[in-house]
C-alpha cells in the first residue's frame, strides 16, 4: 500500500467518523454515541484498529510518517469520542475545577411588577390618548360646587346624602364655609377643566373616587373611575357611539359591537348605559350621554352653540374582569403574591 | 321593583310574549334583571332608575309596554260616588310646613270588616314579594303598587282629636312603629299626629297605636305627598326603610293621590265591605300648573344625530302621556305628564323621543375630527419611576388613603397640622386623611410577612393630603418606597431613581430625627436647597407599633419635587473620549468629617480635570489610627477633555486634593 493511499484511508475514517459523532450528539443519544465509538475506537474490530493492519503494509521507508500519521488520527478520533460525550451527557470531565450544572437556575435580577389597576388606567389612556383625549388630573377632595351642583345634581338628590359620601370635617369658619368631601367621581375634573378653558375640549380624566361602602368582595370604599369628555360645536350621541365603539374595539380587540341603554345621570342628558357585545355577551361597559345643557351653563358654555358627550368607566371592573380577578379586596391588599402575577 | 305579568295585563291588552316586552323595555330604560314564576303568576324584575318613580307602579309601566307596542292603556276609573254613602271625614287636617307636605288628602270608611284578602288581591301581593297581612292593608299596598302612591290606613277609632297635623317632631319625642319597634325622634323629623302624639312616621311608617287590627271598624285613609329630602333623611337616620318611603323619596305624581285615594276607598269597601264617606278633607293646595315644553325638530339631528320624523316624535310623546298643545313644521309643544317630574325642558323631550324611538336607530358617525394628544409632565414622570422601581425590584401597591387616627400621626414629615378626619370612617377606625404614604406601607408589609412572605419590596404612588386652612387641602403625589434592606441599599434605590430621571442632580442629604426612624438611621433629602423627602431605617418602636418582625427601611419623596428635576428630553452633551486615569486615594480622617465633605473638596480642589469623586470603603483600625478615626477609600477619576493625561498632570491634581482634604478635615493620607 502506497503512503498516500493509507493517508487517504485516515482521512477518510476522521471525516466518516466526524459525521457520525455529529449525528450522535445532534441525536443527543447514548446508544448511537457508543454504537459509534465501537465501530470506530473498537478494541476488537473497530475502523482504527482496521486501519492500524494497513501500517505495516507501507514501504518501510514511509513507517515513520505513516506512523505520525496514524497517532494524529488516533488523537482525533479519541478527541471527536471526548468532545461528543461532553455535549451528551452535558457535562467536561476535564480537569478539577468547579463544573457548571447548567440545569441549575440563572441568578435572576428581581423585576417589580405594575399594580394592575395602573396597567388598566394606562392602557385605556393610551388608547383615548390615539384617539385624541389627552389625560387630565384634578384634586381628589372637592368643595360642593364640583362635586354636585355644576354636575347638576341638586341638593335633593339621593347622591348628595351625607351618608354616601365621605365630607371632610371641617370647622366651617376657618375653611371658607364650604363642604369639602373626598370626590364621588371624576367628572369633577371634567368642570374644573371646562372653566378653565374654551371648546373645544377633549379630555380623560382619571383617578381615585371615593363613597361609603361596606368593604366585601365586588365592593370597595375606594376606587377608580376614567371619564371622557368631548365638547365642541356639533358633537352628537352618533359621534358618541364611534368614539365607545372605537375605544371598545381597541380595548377588547376585535369586532365589538355597542348598544345604548336608555339611563339617568344627572349631568347627562340624554343618559345611557352602554354594553359591549363582545364573545357573544353584552357586557356592561359603563355610562355616557350627552352634556346636560345645565352643566354646560354652569361652566359658562352656551348650550345653544356647543354639545359634547361624555362616558365613564369604572376601572375595578374591566381590570377584574379582563385578569379574571374575583375579589376586589386583592387589590388594596399589598399582598405580594398577587401583585407578582402582573 | 317587581312587577307580576298577570297584573299588567289588567291595563293592557298584552299579547306579547315576555322575552320579547322584556326586550323591549331593557332598551326603553327599564332593564330587565331577571323573572321568576310564582304560583300562576311571572315575576319579572324591572330596575328602575332614581328619575322615574312612575315606574314604581304596575300602571306606569304598563303605560311604558302601551307606548313601545301602541297599546291602549286602562287606567280604572275609581269613581266612588256609587258607593260612597254620607258623611264627611271626622277629622280635620292641619299641615303646618307645606313645604313637607304640599297635599294631604283624608277620607273615611266606616263598617268594615277586617279579613283575609280576596284570592286575586292575595296573589298579586304575593307575586310582587309583599307579604300579604288583612284586607285593608292589602289594599293599600295594592294601590301602592297599582300607582305608586303610598297610602295609609288608620283604626279611625283610635286616633283621639278631632285634629291630625303633619308637624315636626319634637326632639326626643318617642314613637312606636307598626314593626312594635320603638324610635326617638328629631327635629329633623315629620309626623302625622293626633291629640296625644304622633300617630305615623310622615311618609315612613305608620304607628302602633293607631294600627289597623281585627276589631278596627272605621279607617282613616291617607293619601298625601311628602317632601323627599327629609323622608329620606328619616328613613336613613332610623334605617326604617319602606316601600313607602322609597316612593316618597323619589316623588309622587301630585295630580293622581286623589285617585289613588278612592282607588283605596273602592277597594276597601269591595274587599272589607262598608261605607265610605262622600266627604273628604283636603288640605295643602293643588299641584301648580304644569309649563308647557317646546322641542325644536331640529334639536334631534343637533344633540342624536338623526332625524325622528316629527309625526312619530309626536305619537312618542303623547303616548307618554304629554298631551300635545301645538305643533308647527319646525317644533312641537306638550304639556309635560304630571307624573313626570324630569320632564321640563326640551333637551328631556328630546331624551323621550330617542328612548322609544330607539338609540339603535343612532348610527356611528365618524364626525370627531382627528385631534391631537399629548402625555402630561406628570405620567411621564411617573411612567419613569415605575419603570425604575420595576427594574429595581419593586412592587407596585395602592393603599386605602384613608387611615386611622394613630397611622395618620405616625410620620409628620410633610406636615405638622392634625390630619383632616372624614365624616365616617372607610373602614372601622380608619376616619383620618392620610399624611404620608409610609404607615400605610409599613401596614402592607405587616401584611405580607403574616403569611411569612419574605422578600417585601414595595412602593406606591398616591397623594397625601396636606391640610390648609381657608382652602382645598394642599393633594400632593408621593412615591412611597419600603423594603427589607438596610440604609445605604434603601438610599441607593432613591440615589438610581433620581439618577434615573436627571443624571446630574445632586442628592443632598442630612441627618434627620424623627420617631419613625432609628435613632442616627434617618435623613432629609434636598435637592438644590428643596426637600424631595424622607428616608431611613424603621425604629424598633416604630416597627413593634406596627406589628413587624423584621427590620425595615422607607423612603418617601415628593413626586413634584422629582418633577422639578426631571429631564424628560435629555440633551447630549459633549464628552470626552480620551482615556481616564484613576487614583484610588485612602485618607484617615476624624469620625465627623462626612462623606460629602470629601467628594466636594474632591471635586473642588482637582478643578476640571477630575471627571470623578466616587467612594469605595470606610475601614476602622483604632489602634493604628487611634479612636474616632476612620479611613476612607476612595476613587478619583481624572479625564482632559483633549488630550490623554500625562502621570504629571494626574500627580499634581491629586496632590492638590491631598492638601486641600488635609486643610478642611486634617485628613492624612495613609501611608
Amino acid at each position: 500500500m502506497s503512503l498516500n493511499d493509507f493517508i487517504k484511508q485516515l482521512d477518510d475514517l476522521v471525516e466518516s467518523a466526524s459525521k457520525r459523532f455529529e449525528d450522535a450528539i445532534n441525536q443527543t443519544d447514548h446508544q448511537v454515541l457508543e454504537e459509534t465509538r465501537v465501530e470506530f475506537l473498537g478494541a476488537k474490530s473497530g475502523k482504527l484498529k482496521e486501519a492500524q493492519k494497513g501500517l505495516g503494509k507501507v514501504a518501510k521507508e514511509d513507517k515513520p510518517i505513516a506512523g505520525k500519521r496514524f497517532n494524529e488520527v488516533k488523537t482525533r478520533l479519541e478527541e471527536l469520542f471526548q468532545a461528543a460525550t461532553d455535549v451528551i451527557t452535558g457535562g467536561s470531565k476535564k480537569g478539577n475545577a468547579e463544573a457548571i450544572d447548567v440545569t441549575l437556575p440563572g441568578l435572576r435580577p428581581r423585576l417589580g411588577h405594575i399594580h394592575p389597576i395602573t396597567q388598566t388606567i394606562d392602557e385605556l389612556k393610551d388608547i383615548m390618548g390615539r384617539l385624541g383625549f389627552t389625560a387630565v388630573e384634578g384634586p381628589e377632595i372637592e368643595d360642593d360646587w364640583h362635586n354636585f351642583e355644576a354636575l347638576n345634581i341638586p341638593l335633593e338628590h339621593p347622591a348628595r346624602d351625607p351618608l354616601d359620601n365621605f365630607y371632610l370635617n371641617l370647622a366651617a369658619a376657618s375653611h371658607g364655609g364650604g363642604n369639602q368631601l373626598l370626590r364621588s367621581q371624576t367628572s369633577t375634573v371634567q368642570i374644573r377643566v371646562m372653566e378653565n378653558n374654551e371648546p373645544p375640549i377633549r379630555i380623560v380624566s382619571l383617578g381615585r373616587v371615593y363613597r361609603p361602602d361596606e368593604i366585601d368582595a365586588t365592593h370597595y370604599a375606594m376606587f377608580h373611575q376614567i371619564e371622557g369628555l368631548l365638547v365642541d360645536t356639533n358633537v352628537t350621541m352618533a359621534d358618541l357611539k364611534y368614539v365607545l365603539r372605537l375605544f371598545a374595539s381597541s380595548y377588547l380587540g376585535g369586532d365589538v359591537e355597542i348598544r345604548f341603554r336608555p339611563s339617568f345621570f344627572p349631568f347627562t342628558e340624554p343618559s345611557v348605559e352602554v354594553d359591549m357585545r363582545w364573545q357573544d355577551t353584552w357586557l356592561e361597559f359603563g355610562g355616557a350621554g350627552m352634556v346636560d345643557p345645565n352643566v354646560l351653563k354652569a361652566v359658562g358654555y352656551d348650550p345653544e352653540k356647543v354639545t359634547g358627550f361624555a362616558f365613564g368607566l369604572g376601572v375595578e371592573r374591566l381590570c377584574m374582569r379582563r385578569h379574571g380577578i374575583n375579589d376586589i379586596r386583592y387589590l388594596y391588599d399589598s399582598n405580594t403574591k398577587f401583585l407578582a402575577q402582573f | 321593583m317587581l312587577v307580576s305579568w298577570e297584573w299588567l295585563k289588567q291595563y293592557l291588552d298584552l299579547k306579547i310574549s315576555e322575552a320579547e316586552v322584556c326586550d323591549r323595555l331593557t332598551l326603553a330604560g327599564l332593564n330587565f334583571d331577571g323573572a321568576s314564576t310564582v304560583a300562576n303568576d311571572r315575576c319579572l324584575d324591572l330596575e328602575v332608575t332614581s328619575n322615574r318613580p312612575d315606574w314604581l307602579g304596575h300602571i306606569g309601566i304598563a303605560r311604558e309596554i302601551g307606548v313601545l307596542f301602541d297599546l291602549d292603556l286602562k287606567v280604572p276609573a275609581a269613581d266612588i260616588s256609587a258607593t260612597s254613602t254620607g258623611g264627611a271625614c271626622p277629622k280635620i287636617v292641619q299641615i303646618e310646613d307645606e313645604d313637607f307636605c304640599p297635599r294631604y288628602i283624608a277620607r273615611s270608611v266606616t263598617g268594615v270588616t277586617i279579613g283575609p284578602s280576596p284570592a286575586w288581591l292575595a296573589n298579586r301581593l304575593e307575586t310582587v314579594g309583599i307579604t300579604v297581612i288583612n284586607n285593608v292593608v292589602d289594599v293599600t299596598n295594592f294601590v301602592l303598587m297599582e300607582i305608586g302612591q303610598p297610602l295609609h290606613a288608620f283604626d279611625l277609632d283610635k286616633i283621639s282629636g278631632d285634629t291630625i297635623t303633619v308637624r315636626q317632631a319634637t326632639t326626643g319625642e318617642k314613637f312606636t312603629a307598626i314593626d312594635h319597634r320603638d324610635y326617638e325622634l328629631h327635629s329633623d323629623d315629620y309626623v302625622i299626629a293626633d291629640r296625644r302624639g304622633a300617630i305615623a312616621l310622615a311618609g315612613v311608617m305608620g304607628g302602633k297605636s293607631t294600627e289597623v287590627s281585627e276589631m278596627t271598624h272605621s279607617l282613616l285613609i291617607e293619601a298625601a305627598d311628602f317632601a323627599a329630602l327629609p323622608v329620606r333623611t328619616t328613613s336613613r337616620r332610623l334605617k326604617l326603610k319602606s316601600d313607602s318611603s322609597y316612593r316618597f323619596e323619589r316623588g309622587v305624581d301630585p295630580e293622581m293621590i286623589d285617585w289613588a285615594s278612592r282607588r283605596c276607598c273602592e277597594l276597601i269597601v269591595e274587599t272589607a265591605g262598608g261605607e265610605i264617606c262622600e266627604g273628604r278633607v283636603f288640605a295643602g293646595a293643588a299641584a301648580p300648573a304644569r309649563k308647557p315644553v317646546t322641542l325644536r325638530f331640529s334639536q334631534l339631528m343637533r344633540v342624536l344625530g338623526i332625524d325622528v320624523p316629527p309625526a312619530e316624535v309626536h305619537r312618542i310623546l303623547e303616548k307618554l302621556g304629554n298631551p300635545v298643545q301645538k305643533q308647527t313644521n319646525d317644533s312641537i309643544t306638550v304639556v309635560p305628564a304630571s307624573w313626570r317630574r324630569d320632564i321640563y325642558r326640551e333637551i328631556d323631550l328630546v331624551e323621550e323621543v330617542a328612548r322609544i324611538y330607539g338609540y339603535d336607530q343612532i348610527p356611528e358617525r365618524a364626525g370627531v375630527l382627528l385631534s391631537a394628544s399629548h402625555q402630561s409632565d406628570l405620567d411621564r414622570v411617573r411612567n419613569k419611576v415605575r419603570t425604575a422601581m420595576l427594574g429595581m425590584g419593586f412592587d407596585e401597591t395602592l393603599t386605602r388613603s384613608i387611615v386611622s387616627d394613630v397611622w395618620a400621626k405616625a410620620f409628620q414629615g410633610w406636615s405638622l397640622s392634625e390630619p383632616l378626619s372624614t365624616s365616617m370612617p372607610m373602614v372601622k377606625g380608619e376616619d383620618r386623611l392620610r399624611i404620608s404614604l409610609l404607615p400605610s406601607l409599613l401596614g402592607a408589609r405587616r401584611n405580607n410577612e403574616k403569611f411569612s412572605y419574605t422578600q417585601i419590596d414595595l412602593y406606591e404612588i398616591a397623594k397625601v393630603y396636606l391640610p390648609k386652612s381657608k382652602a382645598l387641602p394642599d393633594e400632593r403625589y408621593m412615591v412611597g418606597i419600603t423594603s427589607g434592606h438596610g440604609f445605604y441599599e434603601m438610599k441607593g434605590v432613591v440615589e438610581s431613581l433620581v439618577a434615573m430621571l436627571n443624571p446630574q442632580a445632586k442628592l443632598e442629604s442630612i441627618p434627620y430625627t424623627d420617631p419613625m426612624f432609628e435613632e442616627g438611621q434617618g435623613a432629609h433629602l434636598t435637592l438644590r436647597g428643596t426637600t424631595l423627602g424622607y428616608l431611613g431605617v424603621v425604629s424598633q418602636s416604630k416597627c413593634k407599633a406596627f406589628g413587624l418582625q423584621k427590620a425595615a427601611s422607607v423612603a418617601e419623596l415628593d413626586l413634584g419635587a422629582l418633577m422639578k428635576l426631571a429631564v424628560l428630553v435629555p440633551q447630549h452633551q459633549d464628552f470626552s473620549t480620551q482615556p481616564t486615569m484613576n487614583r484610588d486615594l485612602n485618607l484617615i480622617v476624624d469620625e465627623e468629617v462626612s462623606w460629602s465633605q470629601l467628594q466636594s473638596i474632591g471635586y473642588d480642589a482637582g478643578g476640571k480635570l477630575v471627571e470623578s469623586v466616587t467612594f469605595q470603603e470606610i475601614f476602622r483600625d483604632p489602634k493604628k489610627d487611634g479612636p474616632g478615626k476612620k479611613r476612607v477609600l476612595f476613587t478619583i477619576t481624572l479625564q482632559a477633555y483633549d488630550r490623554t493625561l500625562t502621570g504629571e498632570e494626574a500627580d499634581a491634581t491629586i496632590a492638590n486634593i491631598l492638601v486641600e482634604c488635609e486643610k478642611q478635615t486634617g485628613a492624612k493620607l495613609l501611608a
